[in-house]
């Protein structure tokens, strides 16, 4: 089942923490899915909220304090979280939308790797680049630089990729973006 | 450089400009059409104006700032007139080459001083600057008044050099922008004032909500109303790097814009951080421009994943032919393009950054010698790539502003051509016709042709090699009015309707492109570049056949893909 989890957290790096805690923390296997979701519930500020599979609803001692939650028709926690927490779960379940963070052998993604290599291993199920129409050779090198996140497109599990240097392709999200009004080296 | 150099008289007491007949053409036609306005508060030139529109019986008719086709008699006061005295070299205008996207030691990711920024911009052929530092608690505390010593001083060092005090604005609940104003008594004041009250990092305002959404508009207001109040002689607004992290939704930048269209006049069409994909191991290798985001949540949903990246340089809104800035453009609004080099650190520089406290300073120390090449840094010196060149009336700070107020400017990256003239006339009959920014009223069913001047590179770039220009691109649209949608960042009318091979690097070329009988109202825009990359437009080659590709992460050198553009001219039929 998929449950869907909101803590009202304002950036991906910290809801990547929080499914990584939770996943530790559940004993969830290698299959576990689990994915990202900006959503924009109530008066708050647009915020990233979580969900992933689970075998069976966790306890309310195994999550985070004050998060909200929704699985099927069920929701606990604060109205807002809830909400966004539902919101995640739907997304996901029916494939309309999310970011996957964890997803059946997303560890074997490292390295450079063909598109069909990369779909061999694992449940990635289409390779698309940014600003070209049709799909890569199944031989194009991706350089994955060991952060790979695709997401939900149409019921499928789509990884976006940009050109790269030498004819290759790397995921067009980044593992180290610029910050805003940080060094520019 | 390539630029026209005759500037007149430089004058060296921008404090002392007297509201001149000038200075009201750029001034405030809100203020005009503003019935809360008594005549009473308005100048004697803004009273004869206004007069002028009652006359006509428009005022109370609709008449507002908003678009070209709200505001013929408007567009036609801003014909451009003649002010004599030979100076005049292209098409009527100084063509005066600036950047208004400058970081120095007072931004926390800064280091050079603003002398530094100054004397290289101004050696690599800037006519005029805009200091941006970030906006911050500590800028607006401190560095809002240290900083301005520095730009006097640079003012009376460089007198060939227009050096306008900015900032660059966390909007709220968007990304950043360059907020700048005439120079004055008040320039400190008032930018500090808007700082400490309307700045998204200082008011913890960042993230997309309709209250930091409102206080954006809140700051804009406070603009005009400083202007308004004679304040400042003039304050104006362009949003930076605008797609980077699709922080900038389509109704945000429409309600800008209509909220205040004499101060929130565009954004880069290009944004800086150039050289940020030069390969390893002489680059950063990043993507160009650092355009290396991908959605988060602040970001508007709306937005595709390829508006993240650049496309030959310039952002998603600009390279995309019929995409957001000519869903606005379509919509009658003029909303500008610029390109800048938002220097913070020059690549392949030898400098680092001083030391000092930051936050308990306002700045850091100056920098100091390094004693090796920065080649992650991913800036160029302003001027160096990025130009915006404005037709100003006269050398002036007030000169400059109305420029880009009117839209009479286009940009170039890496010296790609010298100069360009565009006029867009009724066939035959003689007319000088109107240049960029402008519209050329006709009556319904008038032939129309756009006549393109453009003097090629001819002298190298900073690069060291004399670029070729291969193709201009005509690019029309329908001016259909305002969208129901706000968020609309499409318009279906907009096409490449003509294409011109070049080939050369030296000489003048022209061109002449046939609009045709005009029974609607249109814009026209240019597009050139040196033709070494290129791909179909993302909505279609039926609308770009070759438009600008999108950049290669690690792989975009600069200098090798080469595009200018200009802003439109707009064609609008009587009856």
């Amino acid at each position: 089942m998929i449950l869907g989890l909101d803590t009202g957290t304002r950036t991906l790096t910290e809801a990547e923490h929080l499914l990584h805690d939770l996943v530790k923390a559940l004993g969830l296997g290698e299959d576990t899915v689990a994915c990202t979701h900006f959503v924009r519930t109530g008066d708050g500020p647009p915020h990233v909220a979580c969900s992933l599979t689970v075998p069976h609803l966790p306890g309310p001692a195994a999550l985070p304090d004050g998060a909200g939650t929704a699985s099927g028709a069920g929701r606990t926690g604060p109205e807002d979280l809830a909400e966004g927490a539902a919101l995640a779960a739907i997304a996901h379940a029916t494939g309309t939308g999310g970011r996957l963070v964890l997803f059946p052998g997303h560890g074997a993604l490292t390295g450079t790797l063909g598109v069909a290599e990369i779909m061999a291993r694992s449940g990635i199920e289409r390779v698309v680049v940014l600003a070209h129409t049709g799909d890569p050779a199944p031989d194009t090198p991706v350089v994955t630089r060991d952060f790979v996140r695709p997401q939900w497109c149409d019921g499928k599990i789509v990884l976006l990729t940009m050109p790269a240097a030498d004819g290759r392709l790397m995921p067009a999200e980044v593992p180290d973006p610029t910050p805003c009004c940080a060094d520019h080296g | 450089m390539g630029h026209g150099s005759s500037h007149g008289h430089p004058h060296d007491h921008p404090h002392e400009h007297p509201r001149s007949e000038a200075a009201l053409d750029q001034g405030d036609l809100a203020a005009v059409v503003d019935m809360a306005i008594p005549d009473a508060e308005l100048s004697p030139g803004q009273v004869s104006r206004r007069q002028m529109f009652r006359r006509a019986g428009l005022l109370g008719a609709g008449l507002t700032a908003a678009g070209v086709l709200g505001t013929p008699a408007a567009a036609s006061a801003a014909t451009p007139r003649h002010t004599g005295g030979g100076r005049e070299p292209r098409g009527g205008y100084l063509w005066l080459a600036g950047d208004h996207h400058i970081h120095t030691q007072h931004s926390s990711d800064g280091m050079y001083k603003v002398s530094d920024q100054v004397g290289h911009g101004a050696a690599y052929g800037l006519d005029w600057m805009v200091i941006t530092d970030h906006g911050s608690v500590a800028h607006a505390k401190i560095g809002v008044e240290k900083v301005n010593p520095d730009i006097v001083a640079a003012r009376r060092d460089h007198k060939e050099t227009l050096v306008f005090q900015g900032l660059e604005w966390n909007i709220p609940g968007a990304e950043h922008g360059t907020v700048f104003v005439a120079p004055g008594r008040n320039e400190v004041s008032t930018l500090k004032e808007f700082e400490n009250g309307y700045d998204g990092s200082v008011k913890n305002a960042g993230a997309s909500t309709p209250q930091n959404e409102a206080l954006a508009i809140a700051g804009l207001n406070f603009l005009a109303d400083s202007v308004r109040r004679r304040r400042v002689d003039g304050a104006l607004f362009l949003a930076n790097h605008p797609s980077r992290k699709g922080l900038d939704s389509p109704h945000e930048i429409r309600g800008w814009r209509d909220a205040q269209p004499g101060i929130a006049v565009g954004m880069e069409g290009a944004p800086g951080h150039q050289a940020a994909g030069i390969p390893r191991p002489a680059g950063p290798g990043s993507g160009r421009g650092f355009y290396d985001s991908t959605p988060g949540a602040d970001s508007w949903p709306g937005y595709p994943p390829e508006s993240y990246k650049t496309f030959g340089g310039f952002d998603w809104m600009t390279s995309t032919v019929g995409g957001l800035w000519d869903s606005l453009l379509a919509e009658g609004k003029g909303w500008w393009i610029t390109a800048n080099s938002d220097a913070h650190a020059i690549h392949a520089d030898t400098t680092v950054r001083g030391g000092g406290d930051f936050n308990a300073d306002g700045r850091y120390d100056d920098p100091a010698y390094g004693g090796t090449l920065n080649v992650n840094a991913g800036d160029f010196w302003p001027g160096f790539y990025s130009r915006t060149h404005v037709g100003a009336r006269s050398f002036d700070y007030l000169a400059v502003m109305e420029a880009i107020r009117q839209g009479r400017v286009w940009v170039d990256h890496g010296g790609l051509i010298s100069a360009l003239v565009v006029r867009a006339r009724q066939s035959g009959t003689g007319q000088l016709g109107v240049s960029l920014g402008d519209t050329l009223h006709v009556r319904k069913g008038a032939k129309v042709e756009v006549s393109i001047e453009i003097t090629l590179a001819g002298v190298p770039n900073w690069a060291q090699v004399v670029p070729a220009l291969a193709r201009v691109d005509v690019i029309q649209g329908d001016v259909t009015g305002p969208v129901t949608d706000p968020d609309a960042f499409t318009t279906p009318s907009t096409k490449v309707v003509s294409s011109y091979e070049v080939g050369k690097n030296s000489g003048t070329v022209t061109f002449t492109y046939k609009v045709g009988a005009v029974d609607r109202p249109v814009y026209v825009r240019l597009r050139g570049t040196d033709g070494k990359r290129s791909a179909p437009g993302l909505l279609g080659a039926a609308v770009d056949p070759h438009g600008p590709a999108i950049d290669v992460y690690g792989d975009a050198d600069p200098w090798n893909d080469l595009w200018f553009y200009s802003n439109p001219i707009w064609i609008v039929p009587r009856g």
